[in-house]
């Protein structure tokens, strides 16, 4: 299985004294889903800028698909590559079929018309995220669910091999979040393409992907599966906060114990006798 | 590099466009004085119908101080339509408008049918002749900023009208009475004048001005030295070491000259150290006779000095 | 709009807008100070000039008129779209970015200097403007692309213009303060902005720059459309926002500058016009680009045929009658767009 993004000892700093990200490694392979997660600062937005060509590592060596990334045009960056970003509002009223179809741009001619190919990739991509319904209406009288949904299609509708998501559900409840997941992981599966999310939440990330990368603030960071990256002492660690570890079937669960957590002590006590229910 | 270059292109642009238009003699340097040393720049059908009938019939004036000439030459019944500022003769009223001098209307202008238009020469009333040129009406542009100019002037109306000894006459006169003016009053005493343009806030008219060309011929000084500015703003300090011995002040519009004298009167009593304001030698005039530059200006001249020099008879 | 956007119904819309553009321009050249007989006006030149007064009024006044004003109201249209999208501001007109001062500064150079010689038959005072106008542009540009970068890079620019504008204003209130009255006059009516008569050649030329310029810049209206959502989500969307922003102005500017050097500065056309077109046919810009070059000319052979006819047989610069039509106007797009838009929340 060959890598699709391949990342050998980059070094970045957004000033040259201070540097976020040193020596760093990192490999996906082609189809898979994998989460980035860490604390605020540790660099998780700039190594997702750094993979999307939006800047430039001080050293070192980023590969897409086995070319440099230096060598591909922003036209066929973009056919490469789709992100998606946090909630936004544009300033002019777009309609959603207008944002959406924004994404044939790296495959349209020279006046910018979308042919019927495009026009239907459009369509199928509404049609997968659910939100043909909204097709005529402006972005700005959406809510901030059917928004985001309307940016994955549009990032569907780029028709890329690779998807970048800069937390897709950061501001969603919760039955966004687990829809959007969804999505992703059925694009995953149907279509093969490959997912890197960043994510706050360590639990959808476990349940959702196949690999995972821990950034630490401090500049390391872990890589592997969920089952082995994520564990109590690392979460503590990288996190600085406690978490209860639980098991469900092959699912593990970590819920975070803040001062106030109802019985604290037992659940402490129980966890140091090694009882996991 | 590629950033520099691409900031380096529009000076490029303007460079070639320069050369370009150079090379190819597109830049046609007519200046202002050859289109008035050849005053009829018409084509050959209107110079023909020139011809046949000797001298323009259907005249238009585009500015007061041409209407004030015309009308000095007698070609009162010629003149069909004037500028809406020319006030000046009485008969002038009745002529038709077209425009203001400083927006004429070439429609208005056509449509009065005329064979000859005066206009003096700037900007806006150099495209309205452009025009009309077009069109094949014959125009005659004027330059009338100096005394020189306007006597050139009333020659060159006097040949395009067909009224060449009038014109030359008038210029006589005016000539004539400037000289009288300048050894009257030229070898007296230089008195020390401030011609204020408006009090509020308070510019005076500079050196370099018309206006001060008058006053030293009506045997005056500008109470004002040398500035860049031609009609420079004052401030209190220069006010009060000028020395003037008469303040003159144009009055605004042309009613309420007794009200704005007393107003004036008002103002200036703030700087009692002033000789002017000591001996209350302040005077709100009418400006007309002396800013526009026309067959009136040896009254204007008059007006002044009988403000220097009161009591004092032709 | 729902569908999407193609080719074959834009030059559908664009089709009829067109045609509604030439009906106004004819209806407007017969309108005027003095009444014309169509026949007799078409019924060609006479041999001798006073003859056939209405040919003359028709083809040597109004004509050349309707086409400048149809010409200047299409480029600074286009140029208040192009800034709006590029500067993400619908508050952006075309003066915004130092063409204003910069052909004020050049005008007044041009007066005080009391040059005469005729450039391809337009005076030095347009010529000045132009190139004043350019030069200052591309020195906004320049000072907005050194000192800032990347994401702070609009508000950069735009400060930049605020400030070549501030000084450039100074310097043209010291050179106010020296000339001649008449020179003053001149000048300040000449900014004021006019349509008037002029010849030919200029016309032909104008046209020629104006019109491949907004070809120029259909050409681009799709990435435009991109550019609206950001650098950073346009680059991911494949469009190469330093040289669409760069070619965008680049055009906008020079169209404008011509624009400004044969009338002067009017204003709320480029302010006014997308905003109006926008609210009835969308932000698509394929389709706001031509469609606001046509109605701004039609708005400004309309503002221009008021402005002559209304106190005749003087005249009002027609800069007078674009802001009271534009000011309630925009007043009105103000309320409808607070309800509509959430940037105004």
């Amino acid at each position: 299985m060959s890598s699709i993004i391949k990342v050998e000892n980059l070094s970045f700093g957004y000033t040259p004294q201070s540097a976020v990200l040193k020596n760093f490694h990192f490999k996906v392979d082609r189809g898979a889903f994998v989460c980035i997660a860490g604390p605020n600062g540790a660099g998780k937005t700039t190594l997702l800028n750094l993979l999307c060509g939006l800047l430039s590592p001080n050293t070192g060596y980023i590969e897409i698909d086995s070319e440099p990334i230096g060598s591909y045009s922003v036209r066929k960056l973009a056919q490469k590559i789709a992100v998606v970003r946090q909630e936004f509002v544009p300033v002019f009223d777009f309609t959603v079929t207008e944002t959406v179809s924004m994404a044939r741009t790296p495959y349209l001619g020279r006046l910018g018309f979308e042919t019927k190919p495009d026009i239907d990739i459009v369509k199928e991509a509404l049609q997968i995220t659910d939100t043909a319904q909204f097709a005529s209406r402006t972005l700005a009288t959406l809510s901030g669910g059917e928004r985001q949904r309307v940016f994955i299609a549009r990032a569907f509708a780029q028709d890329t091999p690779i998807l970048l998501l800069d937390e897709p559900t950061s501001l969603l409840d919760l039955k966004h979040q687990v829809a959007i997941y969804d999505l992703l992981k059925t694009a995953q599966r149907q279509k093969g393409k490959t997912i890197v999310a960043i994510t706050h939440d360590i639990n959808l990330a476990a349940q959702y992907c196949d690999k995972v990368l821990l950034l630490g603030a401090d500049r390391n960071y872990r890589v592997g599966s969920a089952e082995n990256v994520f564990s109590t002492e690392q979460i503590e660690k990288v996190f600085g906060v406690k978490t209860f570890t639980g098991r469900v079937g092959q699912e593990k669960f970590f819920i975070p114990l803040g001062k106030f957590a109802k019985d604290c002590p037992q659940i402490y006590k129980n966890f140091n006798s090694g009882m996991q229910k | 590099m590629k950033k520099l270059s691409i900031l380096l292109l529009p000076i490029v642009i303007v460079a070639g466009f320069i050369v370009i238009s150079w090379y190819q003699k597109l830049l046609s340097p007519t200046t202002g004085e050859d289109e008035v040393k050849h005053p009829l720049i018409s084509k050959q059908k209107s110079r023909d119908k020139m011809a046949r009938t000797g001298k323009p019939q259907r005249i238009v004036s585009l500015a007061p101080n041409i209407t004030e000439i015309l009308f000095a030459l007698g070609l009162d019944k010629e003149i069909v339509a004037v500028s809406s500022d020319s006030d000046y003769p009485a008969g002038a009223a009745n002529k038709k408008k077209v425009g203001t001098f400083w927006q004429p209307n070439t429609e208005a202008v056509i449509v009065s049918k005329p064979d000859l238009v005066i206009t003096l020469w700037f900007e806006q009333q150099n495209q309205v002749a452009e025009s009309l040129k077009r069109l094949d009406y014959p125009v005659l542009t004027l330059k009338i900023e100096k005394i020189e100019e306007l006597l050139t002037a009333i020659q060159q109306i006097g040949v395009a009208t067909g009224s060449k000894q009038r014109a030359e006459q008038l210029a006589k006169d005016i000539s004539t009475q400037l000289n009288e003016l300048q050894s009257k009053f030229g070898s007296a005493y230089k008195v020390k004048v401030l011609w204020v343009v408006q009090p509020e806030p308070l510019r005076v008219a500079g050196r370099n001005t018309f206006v001060n060309k008058l006053i030293e011929l009506a045997g005056g000084e500008n109470a004002v030295g040398q500035t860049i500015q031609q009609y420079p703003p004052i401030g209190t300090e220069e006010i009060l070491t000028c020395g003037a011995e008469i303040i003159i002040q144009s009055a605004m519009g042309t009613a309420g000259t007794s009200e704005q004298q007393k107003a004036a009167e008002k103002f200036w009593s703030k700087f009692a150290a002033l000789p002017a304001v000591k001996n209350n030698r302040i005077y709100v005039v009418q400006p007309d006779t002396v800013l526009r530059l026309g067959p009136r200006l040896c009254q204007g001249i008059e007006l002044i000095a009988n403000c220097l020099h009161p009591g004092e008879n032709r | 709009m729902t569908e999407t956007l193609t080719s074959k119904k834009l030059a559908i819309t664009f089709f009829f807008c067109l045609l509604a553009l030439v009906v106004v321009m004819a209806l407007c050249a017969v309108v005027g100070t003095q009444k014309i007989s169509l026949a007799k006006a078409l019924s060609g030149p006479a041999d001798t000039p006073g003859e056939n007064i209405d040919y003359e009024i028709l083809m040597g006044v109004r004509l050349p008129r309707v086409i400048l004003a149809a010409l200047v109201g299409g480029a600074l249209a286009c140029c208040g779209v192009v800034l709006q999208a590029i500067l993400r501001n619908p508050l952006a007109d075309p003066y915004i970015l130092g063409i204003s001062s910069g052909a004020g500064l050049g005008a007044i150079i041009a007066v005080l200097s009391g040059l005469t010689w005729r450039f391809w038959g337009g005076s030095p005072i347009a010529v000045f403007a132009f190139v004043g106008a350019l030069i200052t542009v591309w020195l906004v540009w320049g000072i907005g692309h050194l000192a800032g970068a990347g994401k702070s890079q609009v508000t950069t620019l735009l400060l930049a213009g605020v400030v070549v504008n501030a000084f450039f204003a100074a310097v043209i209130m010291f050179l106010t303060s020296i000339a001649k009255s008449d020179q003053i006059h001149s000048t300040i009516f000449w900014l004021m902005g006019n349509i008037t008569e002029k010849n030919r050649s200029v016309l032909l030329v104008s046209a020629a720059c104006i019109i491949a310029g907004i070809i120029a810049l259909f050409s681009i209206c799709h990435r435009l459309n991109v550019l609206t959502f950001g650098q950073d989500q346009a680059k991911a969307l494949g469009v190469d926002t330093a040289v669409t922003q760069i070619t965008a102005f680049g055009l906008a500017a020079f169209i404008t500058a011509i624009a400004v050097s044969l009338s002067g500065l009017i204003g709320f056309v480029g302010l006014i016009v997308p905003h109006a077109v926008r609210l009835v046919f969308g932000p698509d810009h394929r389709r706001l680009l031509p469609v606001s070059a046509i109605i701004g000319g039609a708005f400004l052979v309309v503002a221009d045929t008021i402005a002559r006819t209304i106190v005749a047989p003087a005249q009002l610069p027609v800069g007078v009658i674009t802001a009271i039509a534009g000011g309630p106007f925009f007043l009105i797009l103000l309320a409808k767009y607070s309800r509509k838009v959430s940037w105004l929340k």
